[in-house]
């Protein structure tokens, strides 16, 4: 029997099956990768208690904190991978095997997405039970949902950044370039309505922001569509990334 | 007999660099062809400009009756590539480099030729273990493998042996000549005289152009040998230009207790061929 001709979606599948299992067979990768965000967490609330403060409610404070992590550990991961791959050669042989460029960052933002799903249930689990939050179950997919989309916001900002650098070294100039003005920008430590009016008009494209929007409406009691342009923002931040991924994934650098 | 790669008056400029300076080029079906030439003659850049991995600058290029940049992936379904380093998984199993490579072309039951292929490389009893824990010479084989796997009509092998043993590359060219047998149309960039003389024809590249095209037996016959000869601790060198004839007098003139025989390298020929041709142009005209 002649087996079938692959097909877009076959080909994306066997990207992801691939990345996924490269991912299972480097478990120091995974559990760091895994545990560290939980571990940093974990000091945001040695944190918490430190200053001991009235003033701030957990939620408004915590929350963010979390989504900053999952923010910057995804970012980091999906920036170093494909770039790990253009230097063992295996990016160009996918390329010359005749898989196209959407396809193999279909197929890791697909396998990444599992893992940052892990991480994100993960993050929200130690934040549920660190802080005194007051959420119920169904707030709790809310902030999940927020989280989720930050996530793949930064897995595909991570390709891009990835599909930039030539190696390995060039990523790192690009991590504290978005992960330092999101602290800054996003609302997370001042709002950003007290920034001054330049400083505003920047963090429209810091999209840390836009969850920090969504998770303080929904600290303040108010619904994921008290806040529905920021929620729309993040998927459409989403496939803007992945669209221009797609597209800047060359083949011959 | 039905024409393979085509490549007429082929440029390829980086900048102020020019890699490929107006190549013209046949390859026929079903012959073992070598590129040739000393590093930075534009080999790569040649087989790059095939593949479908870079734009020229200028000329024209047809392979498999194809166009390698608007008919891409189009060719990348009858073509096999190896790269010069394996560029595999190393924390995936042998079985699985091999199974994702060919899911490029096929879809479900790619079992039997993923099973061919491992065969055909000798690996079939370390399919379950990870790339990495394979040797330098496994992983070549391996790489091969991902580079046969869908059965290419052309593959095209970017210096397949560098840095394995003479055994092995043995093994690597009889399966080429298997391969080439079959029909199918195999491009080999090497500098290892041995290799080249296995080719059915090669090209000499040098500064991006192709300085010459024929039988490797007659492309490069030569009769340049360095003899270095001991005799009592002590060394002596000796250059022949009509060496083996010159060998027997040699030595019966200079007894020696040690004698190394040098032949002239594959780059050096090229090289030779060069200059002849240089020299040849500068009379002429």
């Amino acid at each position: 029997m002649t087996p079938e001709p692959a097909t877009a979606g076959s080909r994306t599948a066997a990207v992801a099956r691939n990345a996924l299992a490269a991912l299972r067979g480097d478990p120091r990768f995974l559990a760091v990768s895994t545990i560290a965000p939980l571990v940093v967490v974990y000091l945001l609330k040695v944190f918490w208690d430190a200053i001991d403060t009235p003033l701030i409610r957990q939620a408004y404070f915590a929350v963010p904190g979390g989504a900053y992590m999952v923010h910057f550990v995804t970012y980091i991961l999906t920036a170093i991978v494909l770039v790990r791959e253009r230097v063992a050669g295996t990016l160009e042989r996918m390329f010359i095997n005749g898989f196209r460029a959407r396809e193999i960052v279909a197929g890791y933002l697909v396998a990444y997405t599992v893992l940052a799903t892990i991480q994100c249930v993960l993050i929200l689990a130690e934040l549920s039970f660190l802080f005194d939050l007051g959420y119920d179950f169904l707030t709790m997919l809310e902030v999940f949902l927020v989280i989720w989309l930050l996530a793949v916001v930064s897995m595909a900002l991570g390709m891009l950044v990835s599909n930039a650098a030539r190696n390995e070294g060039q990523v790192f100039p690009f991590v504290p370039l978005v992960m330092l003005p999101a602290v800054f920008l996003s609302g997370m430590v001042v709002s950003v309505d007290s920034l001054p009016t330049w400083a505003q008009t920047v963090s429209y494209i810091v999209p840390l922001r836009y969850a920090v929007d969504v998770i303080h409406e929904i600290a303040d009691g108010g619904g994921l569509l008290g806040q529905v342009g920021p929620l729309l923002l993040l998927p459409l931040l989403a496939i803007l990334a992945v669209g221009f991924a797609a597209r800047t994934l060359r083949e011959d650098l | 007999m039905e024409r393979v790669v085509t490549v007429e008056r082929l440029v390829k400029e980086y900048g102020p660099v020019t890699a490929l300076a107006g190549v013209d080029l046949d390859i026929e079906r079903g012959q073992i062809f070598g590129l040739l030439g000393p590093n930075g003659a534009g080999k790569t850049t040649l087989i790059r400009s095939v593949i479908g991995a870079l734009r020229p600058t200028s000329g024209r290029v047809s392979v498999l009756g194809l166009d390698p940049l608007s008919d891409r992936w189009e060719l990348r379904r009858r073509l096999g590539y190896m790269p010069q380093t394996p560029a595999l998984y190393g924390d995936l199993t042998t079985r699985w480099n091999v199974a994702f490579f060919v899911a490029a072309h096929r879809r479900g039951d790619t079992e039997s030729a993923v099973d061919e292929a491992l065969a055909a490389v000798d690996l079939t009893d370390r399919a379950d273990d990870p790339a990495r824990t394979l040797s330098g010479g496994m992983k070549q084989r391996l790489s091969l493998a991902c580079a046969i796997v869908h059965r290419p009509e052309l593959i095209i092998l970017d210096e397949p042996t560098s840095g394995i043993d003479p055994e092995l590359r043995a093994t690597f060219w009889n399966g080429f000549r298997e391969l080439a047998s079959a029909g199918t149309t195999v491009v080999v960039s090497t500098h290892q005289m041995g290799e080249a003389l296995e080719c059915d024809r090669v090209a000499l590249l040098h500064l991006g152009d192709v300085v010459a095209v024929d039988d490797p037996r007659h492309l490069l016959r030569s009769s340049r040998a360095r003899i270095r000869l001991w005799s009592g601790g002590e060394e002596r060198s000796i250059e022949l230009d009509d060496y083996p004839n010159q060998l027997r007098a040699l030595l019966a003139s200079e007894p020696a207790d040690r004698v190394e025989i040098e032949l002239e390298r594959v780059d050096d020929i090229v090289l030779r061929v060069f200059r002849n041709q240089v020299k040849k142009e500068g009379t002429t005209s």
